[in-house]
C-alpha cells in the first residue's frame, strides 16, 4: 500500500499555476507540473494534463504514458512523472523539480527511471521552490520522525515557513510512504 | 702435582654437574623455580591469547558496520545564565561502555516560571541514568520509557511543572534521538547547522492550520502563545518524538545537544561561527559559552549544551 499526502500553496502569487494530477487505481500514478516557474503556455499545458490524467493513458504502460506527455505538453515544460508501487518507483523528471527517498538511514536524490522500494522507505517530491529553503538533513529527520505523510509534509511547510512565512510563490509538493502489503 | 691433587681436579668438575651431590635445600629451589617458571610461562600465554582474542573481537565489532568507525568527541557547557537557579540538567553515558552500548546524552531544561524546574529536569536525567544501558536498537521501547518518566512526574506534579527533553543516543555511526518539548537538537554539517527536532509549541498547529487554509504564515509567529508548549515532560501521556529508524553520521559530523537557553542568544543559523569541526569539541564549546556570554543578554536563561563531534578512529 502507498500512503500519499498532496501539499499545494498559492504562496503570495496572485495565481496558483501549478499543477498536481493524480490517478490512484491500479497503480499510484502522478504528475507535477511546475506552472508557476514557467511560461505562458502554463494554463494550455495544465490543461492537457488534466485530460490525460482523465482519459485512460494514465492506465497505460509508463513508456507509452511518457511519449503522449512528451508529445502533448510544451517542449520545455518542467515536470515530473511517476508511478509508484510497493515494490518500485518509475519516475522521470525534467526541469528544476527535486525529488528526494529516504532509506536506511540516508537520503539520496531520486534517480530518473526504475528504483526499487521496500516498505518503509518515503519519497518526497516537489517544486525547486518548495525544495529551496529546506536541508537535505532536515527532510531526513522530519521523514524519520514522522508517523505519517501528512505530518511529515506539515514538519517541512513549518521549516519553509520559518524562513519566509510561505510568502515565497506557489508551493508544491507531494511525499509517499511505502507501507508494504496490507491484508 | 701430586696423585692426590690430580684426583681432586678431575673429580671438582664432574662433581659441578652432578645435582644428586647438590644440597637437598638448593636442589628443592630449583624444582620450585621450574614450576614457578612454567606456571609464569602459562600466565603470559593466557594473556597473550586473551589480548589476542580481545583484538580481534574488537575488529571484528569494527568493522562489523562500517570501515570508517567513528569514535564521539564530547565536551559540554552548563550556565545558570540570569537565572536564580540552574534549571537544566544533563546526562552523558560512560564512554567506557561506547563500544558496546554507544553513547547516550540527554539534556533536560525545567520549564521556566513554573516551580520545581530544576527538581524535575535533574529527576529525568537521574531516571536515565538509572536506565543505562538503554538499547540502542528499541527506539519504541524507549519512547514508552520516557513516556513513562513524563507520567511519574505528572503523578507528583499534576501539570504544576514540567521540563523538557533531548536525548540522543549514537552508535556504530548511527544516531537515534528522542525529543519532548522544545529543546534543540542540532547538527552541524558542511557548515550548515539544521536543527533536527520538531519543536511541540504551539505556533506548529498555527502554521498548520494557515498553510492547509491557504494563507500566509505571518499571524501565527506574532501569536502571543506561539512558543508555549503544547507537550512537555510532566504532561500525562505524552508524546516522545523519536527517530523511527537510525540516522547515518558522517566524520566531522556535529551533534549539538542543547537547552533553548543556547539558541534564544545565539541562533542556529550564526552557530557554525562557534562550531566547527575544526577544531574539538572542547574547544567548540568553549567559544560558544564565550559567544553566548559576550551577548550579554539581561534575560539569559540557564543555558546547557553538550558538542559530540564525530571523528575518525585510528584503531
Amino acid at each position: 500500500m502507498i500512503e500519499y499526502y498532496a501539499f499545494k500553496h498559492r504562496g503570495d502569487a496572485a495565481t496558483y499555476d501549478d499543477a498536481l494530477h493524480m490517478c490512484i487505481i491500479p497503480t499510484t500514478t502522478m504528475v507535477l507540473y511546475y506552472g508557476s516557474h514557467q511560461n505562458e503556455n502554463y494554463k494550455r499545458d495544465s490543461e492537457m494534463l488534466t485530460d490525460i490524467f482523465a482519459s485512460d493513458y494514465v492506465q497505460s504502460d509508463f513508456s507509452v504514458l511518457c511519449q503522449v506527455l512528451e508529445a502533448t505538453i510544451t517542449k520545455d515544460a518542467e515536470y515530473m512523472l511517476l508511478r509508484i508501487s510497493d515494490s518500485e518507483i518509475i519516475s522521470v523528471r525534467c526541469g528544476d523539480i527535486g525529488a528526494k527517498i529516504v532509506m536506511g538511514g540516508e537520503m539520496r536524490s531520486l534517480p530518473n527511471g526504475r528504483f526499487g522500494l521496500h516498505t518503509g522507505d518515503r519519497i518526497v517530491c516537489g517544486t525547486g521552490k518548495f525544495f529551496e529553503k529546506l536541508t537535505d538533513e532536515a527532510i531526513l529527520c522530519d521523514a524519520l520522525v514522522s508517523e505519517d505523510c501528512s505530518e511529515w509534509m506539515n514538519l517541512m511547510v513549518r521549516r519553509i515557513s520559518d524562513v519566509n512565512e510561505l510568502r515565497c510563490g506557489n508551493l508544491t509538493a507531494v511525499n509517499f510512504i511505502v507501507r508494504g502489503q496490507t491484508d | 702435582m701430586t696423585a692426590k691433587q690430580q684426583m681432586m681436579w678431575r673429580a671438582v668438575p664432574e662433581a659441578m654437574y652432578d645435582f644428586t651431590i647438590l644440597p637437598e635445600r638448593l636442589s628443592e629451589m630449583l624444582n620450585v623455580a621450574g614450576v614457578l617458571f612454567m606456571v609464569a610461562l602459562a600466565a603470559f600465554l593466557y594473556i597473550v591469547m586473551v589480548i589476542l582474542i580481545n583484538v580481534l573481537k574488537l575488529k571484528n565489532k569494527i568493522d562489523r558496520k562500517n570501515d570508517d568507525f567513528l569514535l564521539c568527541d564530547i565536551a559540554y557547557f552548563y550556565e545558570k545564565g540570569r537565572r536564580d537557579e540552574q534549571e537544566d540538567s544533563i546526562l552523558i553515558s560512560p564512554m567506557s561502555d561506547y563500544l558496546d552500548h554507544g553513547v547516550a546524552v540527554a539534556v533536560s531544561d525545567g520549564m521556566g516560571g513554573l516551580a520545581y524546574g530544576e527538581v524535575i529536569s535533574r529527576y529525568v536525567t537521574d531516571r536515565l541514568r538509572e536506565l543505562h544501558p538503554i538499547d540502542f536498537d528499541d527506539n519504541v521501547k524507549n519512547a514508552e520509557i520516557i513516556r513513562r518518566i513524563s507520567d511519574e512526574v505528572y503523578e507528583n506534579y499534576h501539570l504544576g511543572s514540567g521540563a523538557t527533553l533531548v536525548m540522543v543516543q549514537i552508535k556504530d555511526n548511527f544516531m537515534n534521538f528522542y525529543s519532548v518539548g522544545d529543546s534543540n537538537i542540532i547538527l552541524i554539517r558542511g557548515g550548515r547547522a539544521t536543527v533536527l527536532n520538531p519543536k511541540q509549541n504551539y505556533i506548529f498547529l498555527l502554521i498548520r492550520k494557515m498553510a492547509e487554509g491557504g494563507m500566509s504564515t505571518h499571524d501565527a509567529y506574532i501569536n502571543n502563545r506561539a512558543r508555549a508548549l503544547v507537550d512537555f515532560i510532566g504532561n500525562v501521556n505524552c508524546r516522545v518524538l523519536h527517530t523511527d529508524s537510525p540516522i547515518r553520521l558522517y566524520e566531522d559530523d556535529i551533534i549539538l545537544v542543547c537547552s533553548d537557553g543556547v539558541t534564544d542568544t545565539v541562533s542556529a543559523s550564526k552557530l557554525c561561527k562557534q562550531v566547527s569541526s575544526q577544531y574539538s569539541a572542547a574547544s567548540s564549546a568553549q567559544r560558544l559559552k564565550l559567544a553566548i556570554k559576550s551577548k550579554k543578554n539581561p534575560k539569559q536563561d540557564n543555558y546547557t549544551g553538550v558538542l559530540i563531534r564525530m571523528e575518525r578512529s585510528f584503531l
